[in-house]
């Protein structure tokens, strides 16, 4: 059963990277799927553990701060509106950057008074 | 004194467990919606796709890409848990574990490849050198194997984890709740863009489900697509050609002197957002009857954009039979916008926004 499991796992790698290699443009794709991986663990991970070993007397600071942290790279996309398209104004009908103003807003009081309810 | 950091006691198996199992069940219901998805784009020939339920495909693409936004939070938390195992030494100790590494060596870079790609579509903005769908749909296949061979490999440690109670005092549940609780404002903060009574918390949602021409959003635009003098071209013909016996030609005065239908349908796009509407026109299943095409005639839908992948779409008889499939002339009560497919466009239940062609000038029966 776990054999299976095992040779089912490998034939999915192996068909989507061949898939990759006969479909897609497999240079740009390696670029980007290594890319990521390096931004994200050479890059931002040490950074943000940096700012979290600044930050590792306030715990409760700490996470707060990474979850608005998570949630500015989502909005990110959409704040700096670079998918805009002049001719069509349905896509990013929003004030973004004041939206997340508002969301993380929010998410500070939430926080704030989940602390002070635990504090009690 | 200088005291060096300690290292958080939650870079933890026990935590990293949970955080997997959390992972791997979110990532198998965006894999399975996303493979429903991409076989109504690309049905093979010996499966057609149900027309019914209506909304079947809106929830299905709601999970897709609303639960991908959900995982960002949970993928980076289990990838900070994890980080300090990235530099342990010896790196491996015998081949089994060399090769459970070089699977995490394809299932990181796969996961953030499909976080990352899936983020930037739904915001329009399309940085990479490679076409997105294909791209996302193999490394799709990547990431799903991977996770299936990490997954019994540390099947022990899960279930170590879930059958025993720790015996130290270190805020995992807490973590936890901070992680779900993340996941919880993203979800709440984008739903909105396709489940209509959450859209005014839809602040961070790249659509809102009322905002565009006639209240509905739009794609791909007129101007974009090169149809903007179509809508008052008074030499546009609707051509119904192909496996007929008798091939018909048009014009709107035609069409609207044809049986004229109401129905209310969403348009319901591949990025995660939909709308529903109220469309006025006439039934495909009318016009093919008029033209007396076979019964379980498969139907060619063709635009009059001369670009672009989708300027063509397939209706199979599950759809071509269905008496909501409209060819639609109006909605909300108005003639249709040229950025809404004026003069003429397609919508049926249950299918993807990209195949609801707009801009019809022909339906070739085969």
């Amino acid at each position: 059963m776990i054999k299976v499991g095992y040779a089912v796992g490998a034939a999915a790698i192996l068909y989507g990277l061949l898939g990759i290699v006969r479909e897609s443009e497999p240079l740009g794709w390696l670029v980007w799927f290594a890319g990521m991986v390096i931004a994200h663990d050479l890059v931002a991970l040490p950074l943000a553990l940096a700012a979290g070993t600044l930050l590792s007397r306030w715990p409760w600071l700490r996470a707060t701060a990474a979850a608005c942290l998570v949630v500015t790279l989502i909005a990110l996309p959409m704040v700096l509106r670079l998918g805009e398209r002049p001719d069509n104004p349905s896509i990013l009908p929003q004030d973004y950057g004041r939206n997340l103003v508002v969301v993380l807003a929010v998410m500070i009081v939430t926080a704030s008074l989940v602390r002070m309810r635990r504090a009690r | 004194m200088v005291r060096r950091p300690r290292m958080s006691p939650l870079h933890d198996e026990r935590l990293a467990a949970w955080l997997g199992v959390a992972l791997g069940a979110s990532l198998g219901a965006v894999f399975l919606t996303g493979l429903v998805s991409h076989f109504m784009q690309n049905a093979p020939a010996w499966a057609a796709w149900p027309s019914r339920p209506v909304n079947l495909y809106r929830v299905t693409q709601g999970v897709h890409v609303i639960g991908g936004l959900a995982i960002i939070p949970l993928l980076l938390a289990k990838l900070w848990t994890v980080y300090p195992r990235l530099f342990r030494w010896p790196p491996f100790l015998g081949a089994g574990d060399a090769v459970e590494r070089a699977v995490v060596g394809l299932l990181v870079p796969a996961a953030l490849f499909q976080v990352v790609t899936g983020l930037f579509n739904i915001a329009y903005w399309y940085p990479f050198p490679f076409f997105f769908t294909v791209a996302h749909y193999w490394t799709a296949w990547i990431l799903a194997g991977a996770v299936l061979v990490h997954a019994l490999n540390q099947r022990r440690k899960v279930a170590h984890a879930m059958m025993t109670k720790p015996d130290d005092a270190v805020p995992r549940r807490r973590f936890l709740l901070a992680v779900g609780a993340t996941s919880g404002v993203v979800v709440l903060t984008t739903v909105g863009e396709t489940l209509r009574p959450l859209a005014r918390l839809a602040l961070l949602a790249p659509r809102l489900p009322r905002t565009g021409p006639q209240e509905l959003p739009v794609n791909r635009s007129a101007y974009a697509a090169g149809t903007t003098a179509l809508a008052n071209d008074d030499g546009w013909r609707l051509r119904v050609t192909g496996r007929v016996a008798r091939p018909l030609v048009l014009s709107r005065a035609d069409l609207r002197a044809l049986p004229q239908r109401t129905e209310r349908l969403p348009i319901a796009c591949v990025e995660g957002w939909s709308a529903s509407a109220t469309w006025t026109g006439v039934r495909v299943r009318d016009l093919l009857d008029l033209a007396g095409a076979a019964p379980d005639a498969r139907v060619r839908v063709e635009s009059l954009e001369r670009t672009g992948v989708y300027r063509r779409s397939w209706l199979d008889a599950p759809h071509a039979r269905d008496p909501l499939t409209l060819l639609a002339l109006g909605v909300n009560g108005a003639p249709l916008d040229a950025d809404h497919g004026a003069p003429l466009r397609l919508v049926a239940p249950n299918r993807p926004g990209v195949m609801q062609t707009k801009w019809v000038g022909e339906l070739v029966v085969t």
